[in-house]
């Protein structure tokens, strides 16, 4: 990403040239969600099956070996090629996708995602013995360590980690990870959960047991002040992977971390290389997710897309064991891997969890029916074509990505997935209605060139349809800095959301809870409406999950087409090439790439 | 001659300086906080930044910075994230480790890059150049002279992608290019992984240098001294080498040391096509990071690179023609 490093939830589109670095998507070649054919325009599917929750495992569904992935095959050496390097190794500061990735086979946490071979998904335990258990409405859960779960030095995984691996997510030198549990650990949002423990367990000080709760070794309870029915989901994202209390080295765990995982990191040259192998402390019969087949991951670093897809599709040497995470393929060969069925029938591709959308600044442009014009003009063809066109991503109307449940794939309030191209007219008259011909609109966007060629599109059409248009430019690297300024004075802007679990309670809360409005907070709308609000809380609040997802969804659209406080452009698509001599290759909704927990090399080919 | 070195070295010291403090100034005046990225989701509070900031020793005035970063380059400093020994160049911004740590970790891949593609440009571009102008006027320095100027327009992000296309994916009769293995303890590997960039880097360089060499020679060969040589009836290739060739070399050893310089601080084009780590790539990281501390550590090193090796240049001169010696 080109890359740089993305903020997950926040910058999917940063410099992303064709479906870059950054994913969560359905699947075509096997995985969780539908089959896709796609081409021309964008408009074309690559959706999944729609998909009203995920479940939650018990112990059997909790307890391994993973289910054997047909015609599998140990051993071998994969090579991955991929652009950026992963900064963290800590699983508290990791929580961009890039560095997830390589954490789902170094690290381990109470829960996982796992994904069978059916492609269904479910939330079973990973150390826990299952997906947890909860009580008072929600608002205790409970988790049982599994039996014979060792770090990679052999040393056991008890309760005491896993409290310190929550504790010290508190810590001032822990600025990078998730703050979701926390945040609900400490009943309060934005980053004022640090006050609960300010220094976090260095200072010999520790959570309250009316908190956080280890009454033996293998217990531990989480006690929320309001109920948090996405604990499971929550806890399998990286960031939460435990860490050793005995291990622990504070800044220099990020280097060096003890690993959990089926793999330990056998080298690392920062920047450049990076060599997993084998775990011998791992017990397959512990872990129903990951199948570890390979015995060594290689992964490289600095492969721009064009020098991944080129050596992929050459498929010869080393390259035939080759597969990558992250790049997606390069725009100049995009269209000839996916037209060839020699080139296609080696690629999996689905969609990213992001979601691209223009943001409208609500305390500035107050009247609805503006908003509603700048949402009828917003040209999504002009958009996605400055993103790669159909290998960039898909039309969408609403922040609800097609992976996540309940996700409405014929909604259209306006009319954008049948006529993309905007409705000029309909935007005049809007605008007339209103009185604000000539409204003035502040419009900040990044220097990357999609970013720069979409603004163009935009712009024209907004002044074509009487607005006048002020545009400004922002470095990618403090874009999300500076957008997050509630009073930064802009009115429209780019802010590309994905979800961080299944469940569109990591969508819109950040984007649309009106008690989140503070400078660097994701309410970039600044939407604060009282009925949006109390409906968070009731969502919140169900256990439920499909009747949540169907809940989240019926906000969403109540939010996307009466209070229009953002408008969504286009769904990122992420497409992910392999060698002829790796096996087991299918996307993940969950991860939005290739699921490389199941991936195997083919050694026995003629 | 050891004062000559002297004089020089001190001039050296002296350009450092100002290069250090120019790029210094230029990196950290730049209205941006590298704290604000290190703080993740953007919920960083002032404490927290300040914190950061602390720990990235960004928090005093540049000045300050400035005097904390020479003294680190002779003493060592203490950073939160722990000692960097000297000569410190600071910790990098994105991943806590010293920045002279991963500029010695890529040095090898510069070093192999630059040396193994000089020698290759070298021994052929002088080579070449020598035939043609031995040969003037024949076929042979016509062939020479013609291909080298159409390889001399030739650029690396042009050539490089296009042998790697032609001669590793779709022929695969070169290696794949690679810098993962060490000279030391896999030799053979290390040749092949730079084999294609040595190639790569000797045809565009061979020609500037057979090219060059042929000019210089043959105008070498038209000179007083080499005409009274022949007349004394000295043989030909006594001629050629001792009087002629020697005479020749000044201008090539001048461009030879810049282009060496320009390639040790980093041959960025060159280590981005072939997917190689050194130096340059680094640079190039640094740059779209806003890793400052790293971006820093590179300018300094390139510039330590480009002036030792003026130095260099300027002793060969002075072997190659004493009468440099004394101005």
């Amino acid at each position: 990403m080109s890359m740089r490093t993305l903020r997950k939830g926040r910058a999917a589109g940063v410099s992303l040239a064709v479906a870059g670095t950054l994913l969560l998507g359905a699947c075509s070649s096997g995985g969780g969600g539908g089959g896709g054919e796609e081409e021309e325009g964008g408009q074309e599917s690559a959706a999944p099956e729609e998909l009203t929750a995920i479940s939650f495992g018990d112990e059997a569904a909790s307890t391994g070996p993973a289910e054997p992935v047909p015609d599998a095959q140990p051993g071998g050496t994969v090579n991955v090629f991929e652009d950026v390097p992963p900064d963290h190794l800590d699983p508290a500061q990791i929580y961009v996708s890039h560095e997830q990735n390589i954490a789902r086979l170094i690290h381990r946490g109470l829960t996982a995602v796992q994904l069978d071979n059916d492609g269904n998904y479910t939330v079973v335990g990973d150390l826990a013995t299952d997906s947890g258990q909860a009580s008072d409405g929600g608002r205790t859960w409970t988790y049982t360590l599994k039996e014979d779960i060792r770090f990679a030095d052999g040393s056991p995984i008890t309760s005491a980690d896993i409290r310190h691996t929550f504790e010290r997510q508190f810590a001032p030198f822990i600025t990078q990870g998730p703050t979701y549990i926390q945040q609900w650990l400490a009943g309060t949002g934005g980053s004022d959960y640090r006050e609960l423990l300010p220094e976090g367990p260095y200072e010999g000080d520790h959570l309250p047991d009316s908190v956080l709760e280890t009454p033996d070794e293998r217990t531990i309870v989480f006690h929320f002040d309001q109920p948090q029915n996405d604990l499971p989901y929550a806890l399998s994202i990286a960031g939460y992977a435990v860490v050793s209390d005995e291990h622990d080295t504070r800044e220099a765990y990020d280097q060096e971390p003890m690993t959990s995982g089926p793999y330990r990191i056998a080298e690392h040259r920062p920047g450049r290389s990076m060599t997993l192998a084998r775990n011998e402390h791992w017990v397959p019969e512990t872990d129903p997710t990951r199948h570890a087949y390979p015995d060594a991951f290689e992964i490289s670093f600095g492969h721009t897309q064009e020098d991944s897809t080129a050596r992929l599709m050459a498929d010869n040497g080393e390259n035939q064991y080759g597969i990558t995470f992250s790049n997606g393929l390069d725009a100049g060969n995009g269209p000839t891997v996916m037209e060839d069925p020699q080139y296609r029938e080696r690629l999996v591709d689905g969609y990213q969890s992001y979601v691209w959308s223009l943001a409208i600044n609500t305390d500035t442009v107050t009247d609805v029916r503006v908003r509603q014009a700048i949402a009828h003009a917003l040209p999504l063809n002009g958009v996605l074509n400055a993103y790669g066109g159909s290998i960039g991503g898909q039309y969408a109307a609403s922040h609800i990505s097609p992976l996540l449940p309940g996700h409405q794939p014929d909604w259209d309030p306006f009319g954008k997935l049948a006529a993309p191209q905007g409705d000029i007219e309909r935007a005049r008259e809007l605008l007339e209605e209103a009185d604000a011909v000539g409204f003035e609109l502040s419009y900040v966007h990044h220097t990357a060139a999609e970013d720069q060629q979409a603004a163009v599109a935009v712009a024209d059409a907004l002044e074509s349809a009487g607005f006048e248009v002020n545009r400004s430019e922002v470095p990618p690297e403090t874009y999300y800095d500076t957008i997050g300024v509630v009073d930064g004075g802009y009115d429209i802007y780019r802010s590309s959301w994905g979800h961080d679990w299944l469940s569109a309670g990591t969508v819109i809360p950040p984007l649309f809870d009106g008690r989140q409005i503070q400078d660097g907070a994701s309410n970039y709308s600044h939407l604060d409406d009282e009925y949006v609000n109390s409906e968070i809380d009731r969502i919140r609040g169900i256990q439920d999950a499909a009747e949540a997802a169907a809940a989240w969804v019926e906000l969403s659209e109540h939010i996307e087409q009466e209070l229009v406080p953002s408008v969504p452009g286009f769904a990122y698509r992420q497409t992910i090439m392999h060698g002829s001599l790796i096996g087991g290759a299918v996307f993940n909704d969950d991860f939005g790439t290739v699921d490389m927990r199941r991936i195997y090399v083919i050694q026995d080919a003629d | 001659m050891l004062r000559f070195l002297l004089r020089r070295s001190l001039g050296a010291v002296a350009i450092l300086l100002v290069i250090s403090a120019v790029t210094f100034f230029l990196f950290y005046a730049i209205p941006r906080n590298p704290a604000l990225l290190a703080c993740g989701k953007g919920v960083c509070t002032e404490e927290q930044l300040a914190v950061v900031e602390h720990n990235l020793g960004i928090d005093k005035a540049i000045p300050v910075q400035y005097w904390e970063y020479m003294v680190g380059i002779f003493a060592g400093r203490d950073f939160p994230a722990g000692h960097c020994p000297a000569p410190c160049l600071g910790f990098s911004f994105r991943d806590n480790r010293p920045v002279l740590d991963t500029i010695l970790d890529r040095l090898p891949t510069t070093v192999s890059l630059t040396v193994g593609g000089a020698v290759v440009f070298l021994v052929l571009g002088l080579g070449f150049g020598m035939l043609a102008a031995a040969r003037r006027g024949t076929l042979l320095d016509k062939t020479v002279s013609s291909t080298s100027l159409v390889l001399s327009s030739m650029q690396i992000y042009f050539l490089g992608p296009l042998a790697l296309a032609v001669l590793v994916y779709n022929m695969g009769v070169l290696p794949q290019p690679s810098d993962t293995a060490a000279f030391t303890e896999e030799p053979w590997e290390w040749f092949k992984g730079l084999l294609l960039p040595w190639l790569v880097l000797a045809t565009i360089f061979t020609a500037n240098y057979s090219r060059m060499s042929r000019a210089t020679l043959i105008e070498q060969l038209q000179e007083d001294h080499v005409r009274t040589a022949r007349a004394k009836g000295m043989s030909r290739p006594t001629v050629f080498f001792r009087y002629a060739w020697r005479g020749s070399l000044i201008p090539v050893v001048t461009i030879f040391g810049i282009d060496l310089g320009s390639l040790f601080g980093g041959a960025m084009i060159t280590e981005v096509t072939f997917s190689l780590h050194g130096l340059g790539r680094l640079a190039v990281d640094s740059v779209t990071q806003s890793n400052l501390p790293m971006l820093m550590g590179v300018m300094l090193f390139a510039a330590l690179m480009i002036v030792l090796f003026n130095i260099i240049i300027d002793a060969c001169y002075a072997l190659i023609d004493p009468r440099v010696r004394l101005a």
